[in-house]
């Protein structure tokens, strides 16, 4: 077939021209930046899954007279209102927000993954209904179902964590097996997968052992920002007081209730923004530098 | 060309139809209304074939999402008899608001006649705003509207030269200073900017070894309705729409950048470079039109973003929108309100989506079947 058209279709927006075949280039070193950001989600899955081994301060002890204290030796990130250690109510969160994130992460990306495979693959019929339905589910906006699946799974917040997890997977199946669908698409006509098939390769083993493995890096990158994304939507449910309920600390609930004081002791409210802001500038930056380096199309989001 | 002629022509109706909506201060429904009869016309007119198959289309899917917020508020638990009457009231008074409200009837006809009710606008009363629900909605309707919309145009007015001057600039220190920046709006989620923004553009900002960073010029909250006052209108409506469009724009800025550095290696812009047209010109007049589809094909499924968005901006600025009926709703288990609430954001994100397919349609003669 001709590869050749195949490969200047599905070449990145290569920055060089001249240089659109896939494996030719020289690898860019991926910079300091990058490693910076890795240094800091590693560093903060650490803490979070370590918190209580680590000598932090108890995140639900209030301090007496210590309310609204700005950062200090004893407090790093200071006290919030009720005069809460901020520092190990951050780590606390993030406990929250990376549990979610990734659990959500991982499930949405194996339902997805295999919808998309399957309908990239199989073309046809299925795919035809796999796809108005797809199409159909993305025109709903998201975050107004997300917030009435919460309400409505479970309205006495008694599983709160799994219910978020649940209705986030329900929502990122259409975004994510459209990605994988295209990538397959890209894939499953190239020769070596005639010539698996011309062995007699079964179409499941086609699958998984032709097609996923090409598809793999690019959806490795495309799961660090389906994670950002997720971290975000925990954080504006959380901010709206409708995540796990307040006695677990979460980054987006210390936001709300640092607005209050925003005047007074305004690190009530940045302290978890940074952080929030940080791990999804992290998580972006990584996803973005990785799929540069897989040599993929920069998916449309 | 008649059919270039009937698009030109539809372009200038809805310019005509916002002017009015905008001058002639009409219910905001009305305006909406008119916008959506006038597309639909434009594009049967243009293309009746793709027209109809989009509307098809359409309808199922805005069952649907009635089915759902239906199903979804009705399987609530809790009686919302009692819920209207509180705890402590008889069984026989508990019995006759059910019968009020319909509720002993089966689920399919509850459901299909309410939906009747609300596709001629009637979408039923709400108990503790004693006031119907189609009426507070297209109050709230009218801040979440504006919002979205000066969001939507401040990012493309921050979007546009920024991705053109970062393209032609590929590398250098504009591109990569304009790409982290934005880069960096893309990982502020709205409302942590929303907080930021507050913090140093109304409360004074914090001090950072003595000095103070920040300012109190711009307010945090409260709506000003356009037609009292549009100079604090805006005052009050800058704010939100900032932290709102921010996002927005690192999109949309990333997604022409990138179409742009394809577009610009292409040789009819070494041939419009070799005749010695001006660089400008070739960027604004010779590339950026061949360089906007994918982010027009976006534009229009950030719409989304946008109108999600605006539910929570309103909740931090305290702005009546859709999105803080919604939330008294839930906070009062005022359910048939957040129900109608839902539908109506579903069914006005949906619409919008459809016109800006049916624009794209007027725009782009590529999109219209071959048929001439």
């Amino acid at each position: 077939m001709a590869d050749t058209t195949h490969t200047t279709d599905t070449a990145p927006d290569t920055d060089r021209p001249g240089e659109e075949s896939i494996g030719v280039r020289a690898r860019k070193p991926l910079g300091p930046v990058f490693w910076a950001a890795v240094t800091f989600l590693s560093l903060l899955l650490f803490a979070a899954v370590f918190a209580d081994l680590l000598p932090l301060k108890d995140p639900s002890q209030s301090f007496r007279g210590m309310s609204k204290n700005g950062p200090s030796l004893s407090h790093w990130f200071g006290n919030d209102n009720n005069g809460r250690d901020i520092f190990s109510r951050v780590i606390y969160g993030a406990q929250v927000s990376l549990l979610i994130s990734a659990v959500g992460t991982t499930l949405a990306l194996t339902l997805g993954g295999l919808i998309g495979l399957a309908s990239g693959y199989f073309r046809g019929k299925v795919d035809q209904y796999v796809t108005s339905f797809l199409n159909a589910t993305l025109v709903i906006p998201g975050l107004i179902l997300f917030i009435a699946l919460i309400l409505f799974l479970d309205p006495s917040v008694r599983y709160r964590i799994p219910v978020l997890i649940f209705s986030f997977v329900l929502l990122s199946i259409a975004p994510i097996s459209r990605v994988v669908r295209a990538a397959t698409l890209t894939w499953a006509e190239r020769d070596f997968v005639l010539a698996a098939r011309t062995m007699g390769a079964r179409s499941g083993r086609i699958m998984f052992r032709e097609v996923l493995p090409n598809v793999a890096p690019s959806l490795i990158s495309y799961s660090l920002i389906v994670m950002a994304q997720l971290i975000v939507v925990e954080g504006a449910v959380a901010f709206l007081g409708l995540s796990v309920p307040p006695p677990t600390p979460t980054w987006g609930d210390m936001i709300n209730k640092g607005r209050n004081s925003l005047e007074v002791a305004a690190h009530i409210s940045l302290m978890p923004a940074l952080m929030m802001f940080l791990t999804v500038l992290s998580l972006n930056f990584i996803g973005d530098k990785l799929q540069e380096r897989f040599d993929t199309r920069e998916s449309v989001l | 060309m008649i059919r270039d002629n009937i698009a030109r022509t539809v372009v200038v109706l809805l310019v005509a139809v916002l002017a009015y909506g905008w001058f002639g201060r009409p219910p905001v429904s009305w305006t909406f209304g008119l916008v959506v009869l006038v597309g639909c016309l434009g594009a049967f007119l243009t293309d009746a074939r793709y027209a109809a198959r989009r509307l098809a289309a359409v309808i199922p899917i805005l069952v649907l999402v009635s089915f759902i917020v239906f199903a979804l508020m009705n399987s609530l638990p809790g009686d919302p008899a009692i819920n209207i009457l509180g705890p402590s009231a008889t069984p026989d008074a508990v019995a006759q608001v059910r019968a009020e409200l319909g509720l002993d009837e089966p689920f399919f006809a509850r459901y299909g006649g309410w939906l009747g009710d609300a596709v001629v606008g009637d979408l039923g009363t709400s108990v503790q705003r004693r006031e119907a629900i189609a009426v507070g909605m297209s109050k709230a309707m009218t801040p979440t509207l504006q919002l979205a919309f000066y969001s939507f145009v401040l990012a493309l007015v921050l979007a546009l030269p920024l991705g053109v001057l970062s393209a032609y600039r590929q590398g250098r220190m504009a591109d990569r200073v304009s790409n982290y920046t934005m880069l960096g709006f893309l990982a502020a989620p709205n409302f942590v900017l929303a907080v930021v923004l507050v913090l140093f553009f109304s409360v004074g900002g914090i001090s950072v070894f003595g000095f103070d960073v920040g300012w109190k010029i711009l307010p945090a909250a409260r709506y000003v309705p356009l037609g009292d006052d549009w100079f604090l209108h805006f005052k009050h409506m800058l704010l939100p729409a900032i932290a709102l469009a921010m996002p927005q724009a690192a999109v949309f800025m990333r997604l022409l950048r990138s179409d742009m550095i394809l577009t610009l290696r292409l040789p009819f812009i070494d041939l419009a470079r070799s005749k010695g047209v001006a660089t400008s010109r070739i960027l604004w007049r010779h590339a950026l039109r061949p360089s906007s589809f994918t982010l027009l094909t976006v534009v229009g499924l950030t719409l989304g973003a946008l109108l999600g968005g605006t539910l929570i901006i309103e909740a931090i600025f305290t702005l009546p929108g859709v999105g803080n009926y919604i939330f008294q709703g839930v906070g009062q288990r005022d359910y048939i309100a957040v129900q109608g609430g839902v539908l109506v954001i579903s069914a006005l994100f949906i619409t919008l989506l459809t016109m800006s397919d049916f624009l794209y349609l007027a725009l782009d003669p590529r999109l219209r079947s071959e048929r001439d």
